[in-house]
């Protein structure tokens, strides 16, 4: 068990020092491979030990394995601990599992890229700080992780280093996660300080219960989650982080590391049940967010755009269901929602890179025409997105609504009604998108710049990747389908034991009305973007501008800070600490210009002042005698 | 011991040495500037040879011998220079030699 462990954290690691040391003497293909082999070796590790955990009862499927001590202060010992539990080795599976579906696409995205080796390198890196995210046995080695994925975002965001505006993003997205960082460490002060450790089952055992200090926990770990999973308020970071390469936005910005925010509130559920309060507030912000989300998603109109706003959206719907208590749920929706979100990102990242980069829909209107292949998966993933049955989507997000339900007071209405109207939107946006890029006629530009590759929709390793997530996001709901059957509820019960039990006619109440508001989102967008019966209303402005976000934070954070900054230069930089320098420059400066006066160039001058002093000299000496 | 009182060596020393000074002073050809620093000079030596006999002791004559010694190299120096001024046509005037004023 330990040994598997080990294996699938430090394989990736080994390929990014790999790629790293032996620099161009690796060929950019080799690269590749090295970096597709270590994280599908990760994969292996994780599946192997999954089947040992499956071999044994289900109490005894917890397990740490501590190589060192990490971290010694004081009274304080953090160990290097991996756990591996039912909850953890079900993320190290979607991590890796996900994770190499994505790294092998990416041969044949990235091939002919200039730095192909760092992109691998990188994306190497990203793996293993996401295992170490999710298989760290304490507190502490989660804050390691949660940083260093944070780090390889930002620098996959940035990869393009030549593009002023992806370096703008991926400062961006560092700097909103760095801020949830900070209060996830404060958070970890705290539980330091009441309970004087940080391995989870200590903790959990000893944090404290109700009150200010747990909610003040509470509140620290959720501002850490609610960065990383882009939720309001600190999510506008996630749209622009879309500047990054496609792969990278469908591993990192939505199969996995955005979704870390939900599997935090998940591990640490007992510190969020101490705090009820926080923990409603998550739901409520999940909530918020899928509804803001979805409503900004109806008006984009760059593909990878649409998908990043329906990606906040569905982990929108995830927050809500670890927010009220249903956390297999939730996690159940994380899995799907990996699948079928890296099957859509994938899916566009061809259509993209057959037009040379294009992300305009306007532009791309109409491919699908001359990509059926594409077309037909990113039918799929749509499908799976809106949650119309059989497709993954629909098996996740129904139990998430129907546990708002079993909530049964007026909060889980009020989400219930979110959760309802944000299947519609989902409906409406998801094809919308699909609709005007992959049915019609092909626009002039779709024409103009579409190529294939050697006759193919693209390269060998972009298709089967594609063709396998294509393949989970149809059955990959099967795995779970409440309250007929329920393994995964079963499997993650003795970790994440659900507060709420939904009874089987809310399960039935919450499925049907999301299916037939979902289809009838699907319906609107048929009858305003694919058989254009009705006209396209004008986009509404507060939706364009994305609620104003960014401005608002402007106006808050920017402006003041800059009239601050300008402050300073014009009254403190200016007149004290430049004028003073000014002033003492200028003084030798005159200074000098006297002096050298005094250097006539006449001999007889010279002489006199000497005599002069001699005698003053003198006069001064004898007189002082 | 004959011959006068040293105040009298003293006084002429005194005299040649202010002689000297106001020639460097006020005058401007640099041959009558460098005369007056010999003058200047040898009112050193005169008294350093005074004292040297009313002490009875000879060093004060050595000094002045090497004293003589640097005087004439200083003279071969300076007239070096007026020769060369001369040759190159300048006017024979230290007050026309300010090119290193400040």
């Amino acid at each position: 068990m330990a040994a598997a462990s080990w294996t699938c954290l430090l394989l990736p690691l080994a390929a990014a020092l790999a790629i790293t040391l032996a620099g161009t003497r690796l060929s950019r293909r080799a690269a590749a491979y090295v970096s597709t082999l270590s994280t599908m070796g990760a994969f292996a590790a994780a599946v192997v030990a999954f089947a040992k955990l499956l071999g044994e009862s289900p109490e005894a499927r917890t397990h740490s394995t501590t190589a060192w001590t990490w971290l010694a202060a004081g009274p304080y010992h953090f160990g290097l601990t991996l756990l591996t539990d039912q909850l953890s080795i079900f993320m190290m599976l979607i991590v890796s599992g996900v994770g190499s579906l994505i790294v092998a696409y990416s041969v044949g995205y990235m091939d002919g890229e200039d730095e192909e080796r760092r992109y691998f390198a990188y994306m190497s890196l990203f793996v293993f700080s996401m295992l170490l995210l999710v298989q760290g046995g304490n507190l502490l080695l989660l804050l390691a992780g949660w940083g260093m994925v944070g780090l390889s975002s930002y620098l996959l965001i940035g990869f393009y280093q030549e593009r002023a505006s992806a370096i703008a993003a991926a400062k961006k997205a560092f700097i909103m996660n760095a801020f949830g960082d900070a209060t996830m460490a404060l958070a970890l002060f705290l539980l330091i300080q009441h309970t004087g450790q940080l391995d989870y089952a200590g903790v959990f055992a000893s944090a404290p219960h109700g009150g200010t200090v747990a909610n003040l926990i509470a509140l620290g770990l959720l501002g850490g989650a609610v960065a990383k999973s882009a939720q309001i308020p600190l999510h506008t970071w996630l749209p622009d982080a879309m500047e990054g390469p496609t792969p990278v936005s469908a591993l990192i910005h939505a199969a996995t590391m955005v979704t870390a925010g939900v599997y935090l509130i998940a591990r640490t559920h007992v510190l969020f049940e101490n705090a009820h309060v926080i923990q409603d507030l998550a739901a409520g912000l999940g909530a918020l967010t899928l509804l803001m989300a979805g409503l900004i998603a109806l008006v984009q109109v760059d593909i990878k755009r649409v998908i990043a706003y329906s990606t906040m959206s569905q982990i929108g719907y995830m927050f809500v269901g670890v927010g009220v208590g249903a956390y297999s749920s939730g996690l159940f929706h994380l899995m799907t929602h990996a699948f079928f979100k890296a099957l859509l990102f994938l899916a566009a990242g061809i259509a993209i890179h057959a037009v040379a980069g294009e992300q305009d829909i306007r532009k791309l209107a109409g491919i699908g025409k001359l990509m059926p292949q594409t077309k037909w998966v990113f039918l799929i993933g749509s499908l799976a997105l809106v949650g119309i049955p059989p497709f993954a989507g629909f098996f996740s997000k129904d139990p998430i609504i129907a546990s708002t339900l079993a909530r049964g007071d007026w909060f889980g209405y009020l989400l219930f009604a979110a959760g309802i109207f944000g299947a519609l939107l989902t409906g409406v946006y998801a094809f919308r998108l699909y609709f005007i890029v992959f049915t019609g006629e092909p626009s002039a530009f779709a024409r103009e710049h579409f190529h294939a590759h050697h006759g193919k929709e693209g390269p060998l390793s972009m298709r089967w990747t594609v063709g396998a997530l294509a393949v989970l996001a149809t059955i990959g709901g099967f795995l779970q389908f409440v309250p007929f059957w329920d393994p995964l509820t079963k499997w993650l019960d003795p970790v994440v034991p659900a507060l709420v039990d939904a009874t089987n006619t809310q399960e039935a109440v919450a499925s049907v009305l999301a299916v037939l508001v979902g289809a009838a989102g699907i319906a609107t967008a048929w009858l305003i973007y694919g058989s254009k019966q009705l006209i396209a209303p004008e986009p509404v402005r507060l939706f364009e501008q994305k609620f104003y976000w960014d401005e608002l934070y402007d106006r808050l954070f920017y402006y003041p800070t800059d009239l601050f900054t300008r402050g300073l230069y014009a009254f403190v930089e200016q007149p004290i600490i430049a004028g003073s320098l000014t002033a003492v420059a200028g003084f030798f400066g005159l200074g000098s210009e006297e002096l050298g006066r005094a250097q006539n160039g006449l001999v007889r001058t010279y002489a006199l002042a000497l005599a002069g002093s001699v005698a003053v000299l003198a006069v001064v000496f004898l007189s002082v005698r | 011991m004959h011959g006068p009182d040293i105040t009298a060596y003293v006084i002429l020393a005194a005299l040649l040495f202010a002689t000297g000074a106001l020639g460097v002073m006020l005058r401007r050809s640099p041959l009558i500037i460098l005369l007056s620093v010999e003058i200047m000079l040898n009112s050193a030596n005169l008294l350093l040879i005074a004292f040297a006999r009313l002490h009875g002791r000879e060093d004060g004559q050595v000094f002045a011998i090497s004293v003589m010694a640097v005087a004439a190299s200083e003279v071969v120096v300076g007239l070096g220079l007026i020769v060369a001024m001369g040759r190159r046509n300048l006017d024979l005037d230290v007050d026309k030699l300010r090119t290193l004023r400040g």
